[in-house]
């Protein structure tokens, strides 16, 4: 009888209870041990992630109390110096010692599998400012949504490199896209973006594996501010496209920023985009670094700059799409919070260049 | 019982070659002939793919544990002797110096490897300390985090493309992983917002250990003892590991860094490699979850196999030989293991490599591999 109960007692001491935030009704439990994100995706819970190797940062949660090991040093995870310190870990690294208290958000959206989809360039196309619009005919239909990524890839070439689609994912539910679009940028030294900028690659094989990343995802009615830097303006040429084409009532104030005037590119696509939707998007190109004498009669500074009461928005009621290099995008989200965003509403993603 | 007992063969070996290098002479070779004919003997024996018992782990980390303390006490002991004359002439000299660089190869390296994938805060410590066995604090870092990310890729500093040989191979694996280590160190003092020279960082730990470890080995050898020493890890476990790096996930190719698959290695797994290399050589498990003890390790039965581990690492250094015995085992991995988009990296691969004959579809290569595998 006592083996018995002795028994029950490990068993008991074997599972580790997981609460989330104040409510009990997102709770689970995981066998101590266990890593935490692939306990949680075993039991089909929603867990936001996407890598699952600790590299893109999808699956940050944050500890309220219990105890967690990372598998590998934080520090070389995404996870900023400050998040760290204050409590933030990744699931997919993380190992539930007992039971534990933590802050996620499950639930936030039907999770994409994982595909590896062949297509030939059906378009590529230089457009200012040292980037090229590539468009990509799949041999088999890719679903992905508005605001992620995949890795492109030459057939039969190791290097690959991620970047955004451009294009709104089709309407329907788990149709996929038979073309997709994305807006490159050269990084001089880079050795995919020199590669397809060296010359017309039209016709070439490539591989796509995706889709990764969330960042559209939000009421379909609210309206929005997207701030954009350089091809941060794919992922939300996308999100834009998506959110006016579901929802009747939404307006975007679209805030797109480069160095120099004659390196706006896309415009064509917003404009497109304005006249598709009449009256529900508003453009505001701003440029940083145009000398004071040239004939530029738009917007100067950062995106930052017009962030401000004149932009006519009531900050505390919509959301936020920011793309862009991460200090931009820190900046950006810092004074969309000082202009009283809710944090929870601004959406960003936040890339390196890697060319 | 008998699946604990197998891995006291390591510190037995141990035993006997610390034992053959006290009575000096002709016995100093005690420890590297025993263990080479173990592993010639190991080449003929079947792949074994028997399970673990796994229910007194404890015993399976006491036996590494110890073996890791042994391997320390083996190299000071060697230290010791061969800096106070105690081998008398160049046989007995050979014999203790080889003996040392494959023991430390062979049976120093894979518990250090072990350990330093565990969890446990005390027997990790033991594998980072320990790493001094392999004469390089920062093996881990490259080894955890690039190696397991990018398995298969030349973004990996530890992976042979097709056509390298194994002393290219050496000329790039080492400063990329020097380079490595300095990206991985500069990036975790970085982001907490550190100085290079905090003492808080990991590479101060590191070259603390290290520096007093080789303190102990100079103290203990004298300069020529000590010197020997390290000798003897630097050309056996530090070199010979990058053997192994070589040799297990040669010319393998894969689309999807960060997503291992089972066909991205090599497995050996004859029964006594799988026992001294502490199951190492079981690779597709070790790779498929770095965290698994070597004792929960399931083999891959249908996984690809390189022949023999001992014939491996002896033809990697005949460049010849082994770019023979590769060829058609690499042609067998395209036509049967590999995904459409790691073929076309593969045929691209052949080429650079100058062998197109592996692109050709008529190629009777697989009837090689299947005879090698």
């Amino acid at each position: 009888m006592n083996d018995v109960r002795a028994q029950r007692n490990l068993a008991a001491e074997q599972i580790c209870s997981v609460s989330v935030g104040d409510s009990n009704k997102d709770g689970f439990s995981v066998n101590r041990n266990d890593m935490l994100l692939k306990a949680a995706l075993d039991q089909g819970i929603d867990y936001p992630h996407n890598c699952r190797v600790g590299v893109c940062g999808q699956c940050k949660t944050k500890l309220i109390s219990g105890k967690v090991t990372p598998m590998v040093d934080l520090a070389l995870s995404p996870l900023t110096n400050a998040e760290i310190e204050s409590g933030y870990f990744l699931a997919c690294q993380g190992k539930v010692r007992g039971n534990i208290n933590i802050e996620i958000k499950l639930g936030q959206h039907h999770v994409v599998p994982e595909q590896q989809v062949a297509g030939r360039i059906s378009l590529w196309k230089r457009l200012p400012g040292e980037v090229i619009e590539l468009r990509i005919a799949l041999e088999t239909p890719f679903q992905y949504e508005a605001g992620q990524y995949g890795f492109l890839a030459e057939s039969g070439s190791f290097v690959r490199r991620c970047f955004s689609f451009s294009d709104a994912p089709p309407a329907e539910a788990g149709v996929g896209a038979t073309e997709v679009g994305f807006l490159i940028k050269r990084l001089p030294g880079g050795q995919f973006s020199e590669w397809l900028f060296k010359e017309d690659r039209t016709g070439l094989k490539m591989w796509l594996h995706g889709p990764y990343g969330v960042m559209g995802i939000d009421d379909a009615d609210t309206s929005g501010i997207c701030v954009a830097g350089g091809t941060g303006l794919a992922p939300v040429l996308s999100i834009l496209e998506q959110r006016l084409s579901s929802s009747a009532h939404a307006k975007f104030v679209v805030i797109f920023g480069v160095k120099f005037a004659n390196e706006l590119f896309a415009m064509d696509k917003l404009a497109a985009l304005q006249t598709r939707f009449p009256g529900r998007v508003r453009i505001i190109p701003i440029v940083s670094h145009e000398p004071e004498n040239s004939t530029w009669q738009g917007a100067r500074g950062l995106v930052t700059a017009p962030i401000n009461e004149q932009l006519g928005v009531d900050f505390s009621s919509v959301a936020a799409f920011v793309c862009g290099g991460l200090p931009m995008v820190n900046a950006v989200e810092a004074k969309l919070i000082a202009m009283g965003m809710n944090p929870e509403r601004i959406h960003a993603d936040k890339f390196m260049p890697t060319g | 019982m008998t699946d604990y007992i197998k891995y006291l063969l390591s510190p037995f070996i141990l035993v006997l070659h610390a034992w053959g290098m006290a009575l000096g002479g002709a016995y100093a070779w005690v420890g590297f002939a025993v263990l080479m004919w173990i592993l010639c003997f190991d080449a003929f024996l079947k792949p074994s793919h028997h399970i673990r018992d796994t229910r007194y782990p404890w015993i399976y980390d006491a036996v590494i544990t110890c073996t890791v303390l042994a391997c320390f006490a083996n190299i000071f002991f060697y230290a010791y002797l061969a800096g106070n004359g105690h081998f008398v002439g160049g046989a007995a000299q050979t014999g203790a110096f080889l003996g040392t660089v494959m023991i430390g190869f062979v049976i120093g390296a894979p518990p250090v490897h072990e350990l330093f994938h565990r969890e446990g805060l005390a027997l990790r410590t033991l594998g980072r300390i320990g790493q001094c066995l392999v004469f390089d604090p920062w093996r881990e870092i490259t080894h955890v985090v690039t190696h397991h990310m990018h398995t298969a890729t030349p973004t990996d500093p530890d992976y042979a493309r097709r056509g390298d040989t194994v002393y290219g191979h050496f000329t790039r694996t080492f400063p990329g992983q020097w380079k490595e280590s300095y990206h991985l160190e500069k990036m975790m003092w970085t982001k907490r917002g550190r100085k290079w020279y905090d003492l808080r960082n990991a590479w101060v730990f590191k070259v603390a250990y290290f520096s007093l470890f080789l303190a102990v080995l100079f103290s203990v050898g004298g300069l020529v003892g000590g010197g020997l020493a390290c000798a003897t890890l630097i050309l056996g476990p530090r070199m010979q590991l990058e053997v192994f790096n070589y040799c297990n996930h040669y010319g393998l190719v894969s689309a999807t860094p960060g997503r291992f698959k089972k066909h991205h290695t090599w497995n050996h797994l004859t029964p006594f490699t799988r026992i001294l290399a502490l199951e190492i050589t079981n690779h597709a498990g070790h790779h498929d979850d770095s965290y698994k003890p070597f004792y929960e390790l399931a083999p891959d039965e249908i996984g690809p196999k390189q022949p023999p581990f001992i014939l491996c690492v002896i033809m990697a250094f005949i460049p010849p030989l082994f770019m023979m015995a590769m060829k058609p085992l690499l042609k067998d991995w395209d036509d049967h293991y590999a995904n459409a988009q790691e073929r076309e990296i593969a045929a691209r691969e052949n080429t650079r490599a100058g062998w197109d004959e592996l692109n050709n579809d008529s190629s009777n290569l697989n009837s090689g591999a299947m005879a090698l595998a």
